[in-house]
């Protein structure tokens, strides 16, 4: 994708959600754009079968059930 | 106990440290009106230069005070901070205060009807609150270069950033106007300007602490935490502010695990690591010293690699992006003009992001966790920079890290954004590495899931060896 292919996004999806953006605005969207482009694409990369559901209301362990024992610290 | 110095000794004198202070005042040492007159007296010195503070909340910290002081003469048993004076970042609803969130927008909004639920927490602890603190619009950065307030000071070199986005709530801290001070952290913003103002912080497990009554940026991603004077500081503060709040969603926490009773337990039995790869690729060399000086204290010899940290950054980065981008959509049409220059690109962006990216970043955090979660299976507690550098100057549109030039504002977060994207509680110590003026540049320790007690443990140790402290400011 070119920077131009960017910038076009950013003014059709900017119209579509009815955001206002003037020409030196639009430009620097689409730089910021550009860069999480980047980062998308290394996700994209990454191998995620097709039944991996989405995180929940992330959780990031449950939480347990009952406080550690002193020996085990 | 020694005794405080006296208040009135020096109009700008700084209070003493959060434990010695509560203990001074519960011993009646001093009262907790005399403390607060201090901390206002070192607030009014020091504050023009710092800019730390938004709003102040002086009649509201009196009458706290005085019912403190009022208990004691009664002969009631105090609360754990009473007389603690403490400020809040200014997304946490304070009753009476408009919550700004650094913005201008919300300038127009009514005043909360009532304190966030942490404040709440912190008032039944007995604390004493003084006011509300600078930040990143929205939260939204990692500098607090505040347009419509002004940016926040590093209070050890004045022409360095705070860090952000909780930049007020760091540089309050290091400047001695408050030994504790409440903050948010979605992707670092405890941790940054805790690592860059040279005090301690603790972003605890997500979930942990009720977010009920602060301004969101990112749901999926925002913890609330404390910043703190000394690591028994951190630790009080931490357990008055614990409670399971059944009506937060984001609240998992089902009861209070208090840390400070095991705080000084040592680390003996425990296994500690640091991490690298990913690491020590975007580590300046000082950043690596004050690495490896934790290590060197906590005796870790051995090195270990984090789960697939750059993209956890991605995916954090995106995530971020599009939750905060939506959350402002309805001002982005309207009056963009009034968001902040320096990040509002970045809301647009967000907002306009496909909705791929972002449903793939959530479906790429479930395995991730599983990932982290096995890597805890060998470690208990592990180290690395809480920053790539200590704070740049004011105004740095570029970092240099390692001969690699990297834009300034989204980059200071690199190092935190995969440990938070992971929901794990880290402590930020504060080191001094030595380099750059001898600006300081934080630590984390790491701890899996639910176990702040580990990571707290392990601060303990690095303060008591003395490798980790605060250092006075001359303001």
């Amino acid at each position: 994708m070119t920077d131009s292919d960017v910038l076009n996004y950013v003014k059709a999806t900017a119209r579509l959600l009815e955001i206002p953006l003037d020409e030196a605005r639009a430009s620097a969207v689409a730089l910021q754009l550009g860069r999480t482009l980047v980062m998308a694409g290394q996700l994209e990369a990454f191998s995620l079968p097709m039944h991996e559901e989405m995180s929940e209301i992330f959780c990031p362990a449950e939480f347990p059930a009952a406080d550690p024992e002193p020996e085990a610290l | 106990m020694t005794p405080p110095a006296s208040p009135a000794a020096s109009p700008a004198a700084q209070l003493p440290a959060t434990p010695r202070l509560a203990s001074a005042i519960a011993a009646g040492d001093i009262s907790a009106r005399e403390a607060l007159d201090a901390c206002l007296q070192r607030i009014a010195a020091s504050d023009l230069r710092v800019n730390a503070f938004t709003g102040h909340t002086f009649e509201r910290a009196r009458r706290e005070a005085d019912a403190v002081d009022a208990m004691r003469s009664a002969g009631a048993v105090l609360p754990p901070l009473a007389g603690v004076p403490y400020a809040v970042k200014n997304l946490f609803d304070v009753q009476g205060e408009v919550t700004l969130a650094g913005s201008k927008v919300n300038q127009k909004n009514a005043a909360a009807s009532h304190d966030a639920f942490l404040v709440t927490q912190m008032q039944r602890a007995g604390a004493v609150l003084v006011g509300m603190l600078n930040m990143d619009e929205y939260a939204y950065g990692f500098t607090t270069e505040n347009t419509h307030f002004g940016p926040t000071r590093n209070p050890h070199k004045l022409s360095c950033t705070a860090g952000g986005s909780s930049g007020g709530s760091g540089a309050a801290v290091a400047a001695g106007q408050v030994g504790v001070a409440l903050a948010s952290d979605t992707n670092g913003s405890i941790r940054v300007p805790s690592s860059f103002c040279g005090v301690w912080g603790l972003k605890p497990t997500f979930g942990r602490l009720s977010r009920r009554g602060s301004y969101p940026f990112v749901h999926s991603i925002d913890h609330l935490g404390p910043l703190a004077d000394s690591v028994e500081g951190l630790a009080l503060a931490y357990d008055a502010l614990q409670s399971p709040d059944p009506i937060d969603p984001g609240c998992h926490a089902k009861r209070v695990q208090p840390i400070n009773a095991v705080r000084s337990s040592g680390i003996k039995g425990l296994r500690i690591a640091r991490l690298s790869g990913y690491f020590d690729a975007y580590s300046t060399p000082a950043a690596a010293r004050a690495s490896a000086q934790a290590a060197a204290a906590l005796n870790a010899t051995a090195t270990t690699l984090w789960p697939d940290a750059a993209l956890a950054r991605a995916a954090a980065f995106i995530t971020t992006a599009s939750e905060g981008g939506r959350l402002h959509l309805a001002d982005l049409r309207t009056q963009m003009q009034d968001f902040e220059p320096l990040s509002v690109d970045r809301f647009l962006a967000g907002a306009l992001q496909p909705a791929a990216w972002y449903l793939r970043a959530q479906q790429f955090r479930r395995v991730y966790r599983e990932r982290v979660l096995a890597l805890f299976q060998d470690w208990d507690v592990l180290i690395a920079p809480a920053t790539p550098l200590s704070a740049p100057e004011i105004g740095a549109q570029w970092l240099d890290i390692n001969g690699e030039q990297y834009p300034c504002r989204p980059s200071i977060g690199l190092l935190t954004q995969p440990i938070s994207y992971s929901g794990c509680p880290v402590v930020t110590a504060p080191m001094w590495p030595g380099s750059n003026g001898e600006l300081p540049i934080g630590v984390q320790l790491i701890a899996a899931p639910w176990r702040e007690d580990l990571a707290v443990r392990a601060a303990q140790v690095l303060q008591d060896s003395g490798v980790a402290h605060l250092k006075s400011v001359n303001l």
